[in-house]
């Protein structure tokens, strides 16, 4: 799975510990997230959909996964 | 765009000097327990060398993952920190505790303690279990897989050779010690996979 995160994060200008906190989960779950180590629950998902106000497919895609 | 890349990565020095100093920790680990433990009273096998390793590493661990969360606390996972570090050094006590205590402390008091600090540690974990998010508890999940999956095939071989007479039976101290390292291995493969190690 690829996401866009590392990138909509920064367009903000937060850090991971930013992001964690708004989706709270640990750190090293956002930094996991960015580099592709890990991927989300749907729920999770869904929730760093909310939280960058964009639908999920925007922010996840399977291509090349 | 610059994005900023907050996973520090540790230099080989870095690295290098951490693995020598463990190694000293170890050595003197090693002579102090050898001092508290009446070494020529009881005969020490290869399950109390593997036990005594074992303490070393999980109290090593206690010990580093408090420094870390005085030095670095955003990589200490929120919530868990101070409970990881309960479950890692009651860890490592309960697997000295039968070697080192006997000496001067009656055996039944000592499995008394053994006991309460089990009970402690079992709550702590339930807690960390619970504060944990999803990520950790996939690493818990994954770690107990592999380490399940590995233990009930070695032992099944182990039982069939023991049941064959080709091999010597092994202590429940031994086996205790096998499952712990085991468990400790199994840990470090969804842990790198996941990019925490």
């Amino acid at each position: 799975m690829n996401n866009h995160l590392r990138t909509l994060r920064a367009d903000r200008n937060w850090s991971q510990a930013d992001l964690a906190a708004a989706l709270g989960v640990s750190r090293q779950t956002v930094n996991a997230l960015e580099t592709g180590r890990y991927d989300p629950s749907l729920p999770l998902a869904f929730k760093i959909a909310r939280v960058f106000e964009r639908p999920i497919e925007s922010i996840f895609s399977d291509e090349g996964a | 765009m610059a994005v900023e890349y907050e996973t520090r990565r540790t230099s080989l020095l870095v690295k290098s000097a951490m693995f020598a100093g463990l190694a000293v920790l170890g050595a003197a680990f090693g002579y102090l327990a050898a001092q508290f433990a009446d070494l020529e009273a009881h005969a020490i096998g290869w399950d109390d060398s593997l036990a005594f390793a074992i303490a070393f590493g999980l109290l090593t661990i206690a010990g580093l993952s408090g420094v870390t969360m005085i030095v670095r606390p955003s990589a200490v996972l929120p919530g868990c920190g101070l409970l990881q570090i309960a479950v890692f050094a009651l860890a490592g006590l309960m697997f000295l505790a039968p070697m080192v205590v006997p000496a001067t402390v009656p055996p039944v008091w000592v499995f008394a303690g053994i006991v309460a600090a089990f009970a402690l540690q079992t709550v702590a974990n339930v807690i960390v279990w619970r504060r944990a998010d999803e990520m950790l508890r996939q690493l818990m999940t994954d770690t107990s897989t592999i380490a399940f999956w590995g233990l009930q095939s070695a032992f099944f071989l182990y039982a069939a050779a023991e049941r064959l007479d080709l091999i010597a039976p092994v202590s429940a101290w031994g086996m205790a010690g096998i499952l712990m390292a085991v468990y400790l291995v199994s840990s470090i493969v969804p842990s790198v996979r996941r990019g925490i190690a």
